[in-house]
Order: C-alpha cells, then structure tokens, then sequence
C-alpha cells in the first residue's frame, strides 16, 4: 500500500519515553523534507499516575491540523492503550508487546481488543529493549525501529536523530538505543514483509521543527524583546525557559517573580523605563494579572501578556487545551478597561503576531494579550518561518522639543496616543498614576477631565485599526457557507472545509488574528454575503461568537466544544453538511 | 485640628523654593497637617540634593496609601501604581535601567500587608533599590483600620473589640529577609531620617529604611508621644555586621531602636548579571 500522510500515536505512562518516541520519529521526518505535527498529550503528574502519548502526522504536503485518527498505534503498555484503539482508522494497525502478554488479565490486555478491521502486530518490545540494555530502557527505540521498517523510511536519519537527542547523556546510552532500534527494526522485516510504501520525493530539502511557543519566543527576542518577567506555569513555561537562556546574551535579562502579579508588575516597570518587556502565563496566571492590565491602561504603560490558554476554570486541565479566556482577555477588568487581545492561528503567525504585538503595545500605549493556546503553543510542526529580525525596534511617539517645554504626558490629541519619553532621557520628567488625571498626570476627579481622559484611551483603538492587517477570506468567495474561527481552532477549520469541499460542497472562512480591535467592514462585508455563518470554537459557552453576535448582529450556527484534544476536523465537515443540506431544502 | 489657611500655603511655598533642595520639589504635598510623612520627603529631597541626583535619572515608585502620593510631590520620574505592588514594578524598571536611581516608597499596609510577598525576594535578590517604608500602624486613607503593624488590642473600624493578631515588625523582617541595609528612623527625627535615607540611596544593593511615621488624624494608639517615650538611638557599640544581634535589637519594643542595624557589601543584583553576560561573551 502507497501512503502520503501518516499518523502514529505511541501510548505508554507518563515517564516511558513517549515524548522522546515523537520527537525521533518527528525529526526524522523532517529531515527527509516531509510536513510533521506532533502533538503530546500527557496528565498533570509527572510520573507514574497518568498515561502519556504522542501522535506524530507526517505528511507529502502542508498539515493545518491532527486530523482525524489513527494509521498506526502503538501500544507500549497495555491496558492504557485499549481507549486509544477507537481512534485507529479501518485497516489501520496496531503495534502490541507480545513479551508482556501474560502479564495482565485478558480484560486489560491490548491484544484482546483488537478488531477484525484493524491489524495486528505483535512485537516482543520489552523483550528486545532487554536485549539491547539489560532493563526495559529503550522501549520506545524498539518501537520506532518497528515503523521505520514497517513505512520503509530511511534508518539512517533514525540512527542521526537518535545521536542528537542523547549523546549529551553520554556514549553508552547512544549505543543503546540505536542497537534497540535495529532490534526493532530487525523483528520486523524478518516477521512481517514489506508491503507499505510511504512516498517520499527524493528532492525534498530538511525541514525544521517548531513550536508555537518557540515562535513567540523567537519572535519577541528577534524585535527587541530587552526583558522578561514570569512565573513558571503549564503551558507557558518554555516561553520562559527561552527568554531566560537567550536574553542575557543579548544584552537583556529574565527575572523568574514571586508570583503572576509581580511578574507583571516588573513587565510594566521595565516598559516604563523604556524597553521591550513580556511575560507568557496562563489562565489562572492572566486572572492575578487583571488589576496589573487596568493599570496599563490607565497610566498608558505599554505590556504585552501572553496567555497559552488551558482548560479552566480554576487549576482546571492544566495539560488540555481549551479556548476559554477569550471573555477575560476582552473584559477582565473594572471600569472601562480597553485593551488589545490579538490570537495567532498557527505557528507562522506566533511568530509575526507576537512582533506586531510589540509595534501596537508601544506605539498605542496600550496592554496587548496574545492568545495562544496549549494545542498551538505546544504542538511541533515544520514551518517556514519568515525572520524579520531589529533589535533596536522602536514605534514609541516621542515629544517634539515644543512639547517637551511644557510636556503633557497625557496630552490630548486626535490619536489618542500621547508623546512619551521615558526615565533616563533629558527634557522632561513626569509621574504617572492609575488614578484618573489630568493630560499633567496628576491625580484628578473632575467629571469632564474622567470623560476626556476615558474617551482619549478609548481613541486610540479607532486610530490603530488603519495599523492592523485585514482579515483573510480563505476558500470559495461564491461560497454561501461562511466560517469564522480564531485561534489553533483555524486548522481543523481548513481541513474540515477540504473534506467538505472534496463532497462537493463549497465553503469559505474568514480569519483574523485581531480579535479586538477587528478590521469590522471586512467582516460585515464576508457576513454579509453569507447565507449562512458557522463559528466553531473550544468553549462551552461560545465566546468568539458571542462577540461577533454583538458587534456584527449575525445569527450563527454555534459549535461550542469544551476541548480537552485538539478540535477534529471531521466534526466541523459534519457541520458543514449538514447546514449545506438545509440549505438545500 | 486645623487646616492651613491661603496665606500658611503660600508661605510654605515661597520657602519650598527659595531651598536648597527646591530643584526636587514638585506639587505641595496634601497630606494632613502635622502627618510623620512630611519628614520622610524632608529626607528624600535632602537625599536628592546631597548625592545630585538628576531629577531625569530619579525614579520614585509607590503603592497607595498616604504614602502612595510621594511621585507628586518630587521632581523626577514617578510611577504611582497598585495597592502593594510598588516592589515589583521598581524591580522591573531597575533590571531595564541599571543606571537609574530607582526609590520605592510605601506604606505599612502596602509593604507588609497586601505586599508582604514581595519584600522578601527584592531583599534577597539584592536588587539596588531603596524601600522606605512609612509605618503609622493604620490605614490612613481609608480613614482608619488597623494595619498589620498595629498593636494587639487597637481598637479601630474593623477591629471595634480590639486587634487580636499580633503586629508585624517590619524590621525585623527585612533582616530576616536578607537585606544589605537595615536602618529605622523616627519622623520626630528630620536630621536622622535624612541621613540614613541618604546612606541607604549609597548603599550598593537592596537598602530598607524603616520610618515610624505617625498618623495624626486616626491613630490615637500608635503616636508622636507613644513612640516619643521608648524610642533610642542604637547602642554606640552595635557591629552593624552582626545580623542577629541586629535582629535580637529590633525586636525590643522597649525601648524601640533606631539607628542603622545592618549593612553589607555583597555583590548585588546587577554585578551577578554582570558575571553571568561575562561568561557568556567569553569565547569558549
């Protein structure tokens, strides 16, 4: 059989190596120039109590989203994989342990479950890692050694990527996994002739691999990212790990806070000092930030706050996505707080979005929240990412030498945006305040200065929308079926749509990486030229729906789904039939 | 209790800027008269003017209370921010510009209160930052309550049958915390408050000075005379290396200490980042 795209999940326990599993199989892949996305899904425990499993897609052309099943599991323990054979396709395989057959009752035991339209595989794992090791060390390796036969990919790039991922912990344990994998390997083309082919064009060049949170990262670093400020929380932390490795030898510094309100509180401070700060939470972390934003706003200090979003509310789903901080990102506040929220839709755009960001934040004077999300932020795919890379970048309004001889830090002007200069520069000093005050800065309570004052910070989202990109229609302009989405849910749309599309039935979506301010004619635009409106999301409750349902007065069919696995493409493709076949009535 | 007339404000006004410290003087404080904090921005502009501070180079960082005001009241850059959060943002604007002197003003209820979690690790990181603390064991602004540094027993809006925790000493907790410059003043003091407020902006890493600071308005416990009658200098023959003994003399509240308890030269904040980019730029 001639594959194109594959998808393979290895399961096992937390601590199994499952992680590492994806990352060789992934590397590999992407070494040979394929398309790869991986997607981890593990427990909050770190080990022992919860199971862990890697799903890695691999592909001869573009991915947007996990997809839709299996081609292959494979079941590195036994009874916690049994769940996962739902998701195998039909005349999809399955990799068992035949070494550990007799050890779980027949109930528990992966072999047992198998159903005459999936195949089988048996493959003595814990037996072979024993062979190469001595203990059940290189499990997985035995496993990646079994597909890289079994799809017929190339070894050696197994054998290179096997290197890179564990020759830091020393020459040993190299030797041991590459003679596990050709163990694997071995068992398998002796057990089971070749009869798969996955198709590889021989020109592909390398690709690399990267995560959402890599790319906000490196976005940040690459347009002047000086400082950095957090506090370590799941699925934000690398954002961190990256800032804290990376700043200082350029020059900068991450600070690791007592805590979320401090963490944002030293994001401000260093903004009011003039340099290009963040900091990456997540939900229960953008919470304890809410009175730090109000302060952004209100004395104007630029911030930029990244929420990789989880499932809530409270500790909730630490390690599951959700898309569930939309309403907090928008409203979280008291009194008349606005603020930017912006949402990446892939990789690429958490590296572009997250340097617009920055532009926005320090020329409006203005908090920006940049909602990835665990799916996005965690995931790793091959993309091309497009550097665009200024240290030095600057879009701050500064005061002409007539303003600073009497300077107004919060002059009124048509903008909205007041010139500004920072501690440190000669001309003018000024002090600012979260009490309502006058274009002086001093504290003030009068009626008509709360109404110009509240008015000018409102102004300046109005200026900004000529700054913003507009949103992409993607599909069939015809179409009278419309999408609108946001966030890591975009892929799964696309992918929906081309299933629908391959049933004949036309659809378009229309996509923006701002959610507040919007460019709103394109939108009333596309709606406009819907018959009918379809918004998938990860909540409960319908929160992106809710905001355009208010501003653009439209009745959508609403797909509310609480996540906990990324959005199915086949799900939304259903939705499009069936609303297709209404209409056809 | 009486308010200033027209003529006493503008009074006050003319001295304030025919002074030696006038370049740092900026709107005329608004706190009530006869307030312990009048002293605490004496030593503050005396500071200023003392060590030349350029006023674009000066930033005073506050929280909110009546102390939360002091950004008004001099000329520099000022960020009057949250309630508590005074420590934070100093240290953010601190770490992005080493090269500014960066003042954090705040209450007791700021301080030790609502931002008793950040105290402890601006003090060990050893940022050079200066933390004065305004102490008048209430809460003034909210026109009386008790604060964590109110004695047990006060009674007060929200304690009608007396306080019946235990009081917080804020020195002791900056000893314990780590700083490098421990020092409590009295506001009946001007020349002492301004001298150690003055050494304590020298001093190279995180430097604390703990002002008793009467409210005249709503504390009726914890006053001048109060405080008048148990507050020393220090014993002349205190090692101000000597942390627990410093500690152990903090904690006598009879008589209350004040003096300098504690200094160190360790390396701060700024001189590990310093090592740290060293080592980077160093080839391998």
């Amino acid at each position: 059989m001639k594959y194109s795209e594959i998808t393979i999940r290895f399961c096992g326990i937390a601590g199994d190596g499952i992680v590492a599993s994806g990352k060789i199989l992934a590397g590999a892949c992407a070494k040979i120039g394929l398309h790869v996305m991986v997607n981890n899904i593990y427990s909050a425990e770190i080990r022992g109590l919860g199971k862990s499993s890697a799903t890695i897609r691999f592909s001869t052309s573009k991915l947007y989203s996990m997809g839709d099943g299996l081609d292959l599991l494979v079941g590195m323990v036994s009874k916690e994989s049994i769940i996962d054979l739902r998701d195998v396709k039909e005349r999809g395989n399955v990799i068992y342990d035949t070494s550990t057959i007799g050890d779980v009752v027949e109930e528990d035991s992966l072999v047992s479950h198998i159903t005459p339209e999936i195949q089988g595989h048996g493959l003595p794992i814990t037996k072979l890692a024993n062979e190469a090791s001595g203990t059940n060390q290189g499990k997985n390796l035995v496993a990646i050694g079994a597909i890289c036969y079994f799809y017929s990919l190339p070894p050696e790039m197994f054998v290179d990527q096997i290197k890179g991922l564990f020759t830091r912990k020393g020459e040993r344990v190299v030797e041991i996994n590459i003679k596990a994998f050709r163990l694997g390997y071995e068992y398998f083309k002796e057990n089971y002739p070749l009869n798969n082919q996955f198709e590889i064009d021989k020109r592909s060049k390398p690709r690399k691999l990267t995560s959402g949170n890599d790319a906000i990262a490196k976005g940040a670093i690459d347009c002047g990212l000086k400082f950095f400020a957090g506090y370590p929380i799941t699925p934000a932390t690398k954002i961190m790990e990256i800032a804290a490795k990376e700043l200082p030898k350029l020059g900068g510094w991450t600070l690791q806070m007592e805590d979320e309100i401090a963490a944002i509180g030293a994001v401000l401070g260093a903004w009011f000092a003039g340099k290009r700060a963040m900091t990456a939470t997540s939900g229960p972390g953008l919470s304890l930030m809410s009175e730090m934003i109000n302060l952004s706003v209100m004395a104007e200090i630029p911030t930029v706050i990244v929420n990789v979003q989880r499932g809530g509310p409270s500790t909730g789903l630490p390690t599951k996505v959700e898309q569930g901080d939309l309403n907090i990102a928008l409203y979280g506040g008291a009194g008349d707080s606005p603020r930017v929220v912006m949402a990446p839709t892939d990789t690429e755009e958490c590296y572009s979005g997250i340097q617009l960001a920055f532009d926005i934040a320090e020329k409006y004077q203005t908090p920006v929240i940049f909602l990835s999300d665990l799916f996005l932020g965690q995931r790793t795919e091959t993309v091309t990412i497009k550097e665009n890379i200024d240290r030095d970048r600057c879009t701050r309004k500064k005061p002409t030498s007539e303003q600073l001889k009497n300077f107004l830090r919060y002059q009124i002007t048509d903008d909205g945006v007041s010139p500004l200069i920072v501690p440190g520069e000669p001309g003018a000093v000024y002090s600012t305040t979260g009490l309502e005050h006058s274009a002086k800065g001093n504290p003030n309570y009068e009626s008509d200065v709360h109404s110009m004052m509240t008015a000018k910070r409102f102004r300046k989202f109005d200026s900004m929308v000529a700054d913003l990109p507009t949103a992409d229609i993607l599909g069939d302009e015809t179409a009278e079926i419309g999408i609108a989405g946001w966030g890591s849910t975009i892929g799964s749309i696309l992918e929906g749509m081309e299933i629908a599309k391959k049933q004949g039935v036309k659809t378009k979506l229309i996509k923006s990486i701002m959610i507040h301010p919007q460019h709103e004619d394109s939108f009333r635009k596309f709606f406009d030229s819907c018959k009918k409106i379809i918004i998938p999301e990860m909540n409960y409750q319908g929160q992106y729906a809710a905001l355009l349902k208010s501003r653009y007065g439209i009745k959508p069919i609403e797909i509310h789904i609480p996540a906990v696995n990324p959005v199915s493409p086949l799900k939304i493709a259903q939705k499009i039939m069936e609303t297709n076949s209404e209409l056809s009535q | 209790m009486s308010f200033l007339s027209k003529q006493t404000v503008l009074d006050e006004l003319k001295k304030a800027k025919a002074s030696k410290t006038k370049e740092w003087r900026d709107n005329l404080p608004t706190w009530c008269p006869g307030c312990g904090h009048f002293t605490g921005l004496h030593g503050l502009y005396e500071a200023a003017e003392k060590l030349k501070i350029p006023p674009k180079d000066f930033v005073v960082v506050s929280g909110i209370g009546c102390s939360g005001r002091f950004p008004f009241f001099i000329k520099g850059f000022g960020l009057h921010g949250l309630h508590g959060r005074a420590i934070p943002i100093a240290t953010g604007i601190k770490v992005a510009s080493p090269n500014l002197t960066v003042v954090v003003v705040g209450g007791d209820g700021d301080g030790v209160g609502i931002g008793g979690g950040h105290f402890p690790h601006a003090a060990r990181s050893n940022f050079n930052l200066t933390y004065i603390l305004l102490d008048n064991s209430i809460y003034g602004l909210t026109k009386g309550q008790i604060s964590p540094t109110s004695p047990m027993g006060m009674k007060s809006g929200t304690s009608p049958y007396g306080n019946i925790a235990r009081p917080l000493n804020p020195t002791t907790l900056a000893l314990a915390y780590g700083a490098t410059f421990v020092a409590r003043t009295f506001s009946r003091e001007r020349d002492m408050v301004s001298e150690l407020i003055t050494k304590a902006i020298q001093h190279k890493g995180f430097s604390f000075v703990h002002d008793l600071s009467p409210c005249v308005v709503f504390n009726k416990d914890v006053t001048y005379d109060s405080w008048n009658n148990v507050a020393k200098k220090l014993p002349e023959e205190h090692n101000t290396l000597d942390r627990s003994n410093a500690i152990t003399l903090a904690e006598s509240t009879n008589p209350i200490y004040q003096g300098l308890f504690f200094r160190e030269e360790i390396p701060t904040f700024d001189d590990h980042v310093k090592q740290v980019r060293d080592g980077l730029n160093q080839p391998a």
